[in-house]
């Protein structure tokens, strides 16, 4: 799955996150300051995210996330996904 | 959705064979609520007894109002006691940070629509078991082994019974044995901190404050929990938390501790904290468990639900309340399965459940760091924090199931009957 499908998927994950507009989802886009996802809405985003890759992600992973990009590199690094 | 209506009555006709394992909140509160929806079950307990010396719990708003539906609040509030205030205080000098109102002016029960009990853990088992009778509870049945069969799963116990069910809810617990089978690995994980707990009277508690508040005492690595529990908050129930040992290195989640431990713990506390350990006399550790983040929640024919699904530290005072809530969410989903088809039920059962409870977990555990703070400069953003705790935590407490189930396409259960 090339990195450009990957930032697909998970704009789709986050268009259903009240607030968030995905025109906003790019990899710089920080979670907190720029698509103002709180800690509490992130465990929703993991979760969905979760069942969409079908792979987990542990809670002190998703915990260290800043930017869009890294939650793509972590899904690169889990070995499902193909670095473009 | 009115096309799935003859689902409904189809399973409950259909003699489906459902077996839940664990007679502990989960296990009962899943039996009443498939009996709500037109179906029956049999629920199979290792204990020979429904009784755990020591134990109590608090019942939130979000799990009485499915019990208030099926006609139990009642019952449940005669053997309750229901807080004055929530109060955080600091571990020495017993000043209070922060109070919140809970029975005081009846705030809670105005915010949120059902009130917050005080109970002993063996009474809610004893109403419950009542309500659901019983003759479909079988005591004494630790199981040992679940084997799949193409269709139904054969469950063997530890006293030589075997049973064949058509579908097996795994309700046993933060160290459960259906979750080993379901998931193949153990997936507990000891916290890095250990309990300390006990009933007292309260008569025996002359130095402490508010003894019919629920109250944490903060401190240094560790934090006392209390509220009072009986008809008359005549009992304090006390859970003394301390981050300690940093490894679990026993089989089992209990350990005998020398008569001193608990007391030696909290040198130093305000007496009100030392008295009330030194009254329990209960030398013993218990070790706090979680399970660690699941992707599913079922595997064949057998699906698992609470603490055995996603077990949480429980400074949320949410475990068992989660717990109930996922009762009454995968009976509501079971009510609309096709009975030779389980595993999309199951799957909109984790849908529905897994984000909310995964967020309480997270937020139990960040709450543990937080109650446990040396003094210093993090303590004065913690203690403005738990200014804020009715409001902050307002999402768990306002959930309601029979809504959620709405917002999921299911059909919630039907207003109680007005006497």
């Amino acid at each position: 799955m090339p990195q450009d499908t990957v930032l697909a998927d998970l704009t789709r994950v986050l268009a259903d996150v009240p607030g968030v507009d995905p025109a906003d989802v790019t990899p710089e886009a920080r979670l907190g300051h720029d698509l103002g996802i709180d800690s509490l809405t992130l465990v929703e985003v993991v979760v969905a995210a979760e069942d969409r890759f079908g792979l987990l992600i542990a809670d002190d992973d998703w915990s260290r996330f800043v930017t869009i990009g890294d939650v793509i590199a972590y899904l690169e690094r889990a070995g499902m996904i193909a670095p473009a | 959705m009115p096309e799935q209506q003859p689902a409904l009555a189809d399973l409950s006709g259909t003699g489906l064979r459902v077996a839940i394992i664990g007679a502990g909140m989960g296990g009962l509160s899943l039996a009443l609520a498939l009996r709500e929806r037109g179906m029956a079950a049999r629920v199979f307990e290792q204990a020979s007894e429904l009784t755990e010396i020591g134990a109590a719990i608090a019942l939130s708003a979000n799990s009485i109002r499915e019990f208030a539906r099926l006609g139990l609040a009642d019952d449940l509030a005669r053997m309750s006691t229901i807080p004055t205030e929530l109060i955080y205080r600091h571990w020495r000098d017993g000043s209070r940070i922060a109070a919140h109102p809970v029975r005081n002016d009846d705030w809670y029960v105005q915010r949120f629509g059902a009130p917050y009990f005080g109970i002993h853990r063996a009474d809610v088992q004893k109403i419950l078991s009542a309500a659901l009778g019983a003759e479909h509870l079988h005591l004494g049945c630790r199981l040992v082994n679940i084997i799949e069969q193409a269709d139904s799963v054969v469950l063997e116990f530890a006293n030589g019974r075997v049973e064949h069910a058509d579908l097996v809810v795994g309700a046993d617990g933060v160290r459960s044995t259906v979750r080993r089978w379901v998931t193949g690995a153990d997936d507990a994980i000891y916290s890095g901190t250990s309990a300390f707990r006990g009933i007292v009277p309260a008569e025996n508690l002359p130095s402490l404050p508010d003894p019919q508040a629920i109250q944490f005492w903060m401190g240094p690595d560790a934090h006392l929990l209390h509220y009072a529990i009986g008809p008359d908050g005549e009992a304090v129930n006390f859970f003394a938390v301390v981050a300690t040992p940093r490894i679990w290195m026993d089989e089992g989640s209990v350990v005998g501790v020398a008569d001193e431990v608990p007391v030696a713990s909290f040198r130093g506390w305000h007496p009100a904290v030392t008295e009330m350990i030194k009254a329990a006399s209960s030398p013993i550790r218990w070790g706090l468990f979680t399970v660690r983040p699941l992707l599913r929640w079922y595997r064949g024919r057998v699906v698992i639900l609470g603490d055995a699904a996603h077990g949480m530290l429980p400074h949320h005072g949410q475990g068992a309340n989660t717990t109930i809530e996922d009762a009454f969410a995968l009976a509501a989903l079971l009510a609309e399965a096709k009975p030779d088809d389980l595993e999309p039920a199951f799957d909109r059962f984790q849908k529905m459940r897994r984000a909310r409870t995964r967020k309480i977990q997270r937020s139990s555990w960040v709450t543990s760091s937080l109650l446990h703070l040396p003094d210093g400069p993090a303590v004065r953003a913690r203690d403005e924090k738990v200014t804020r705790v009715p409001e902050d935590f307002a999402w768990i407490h306002q959930y309601d199931v029979q809504q959620a189930l709405r917002a999921a396409g299911a059909a919630p259960a039907a207003a109680a009957a007005r006497a």
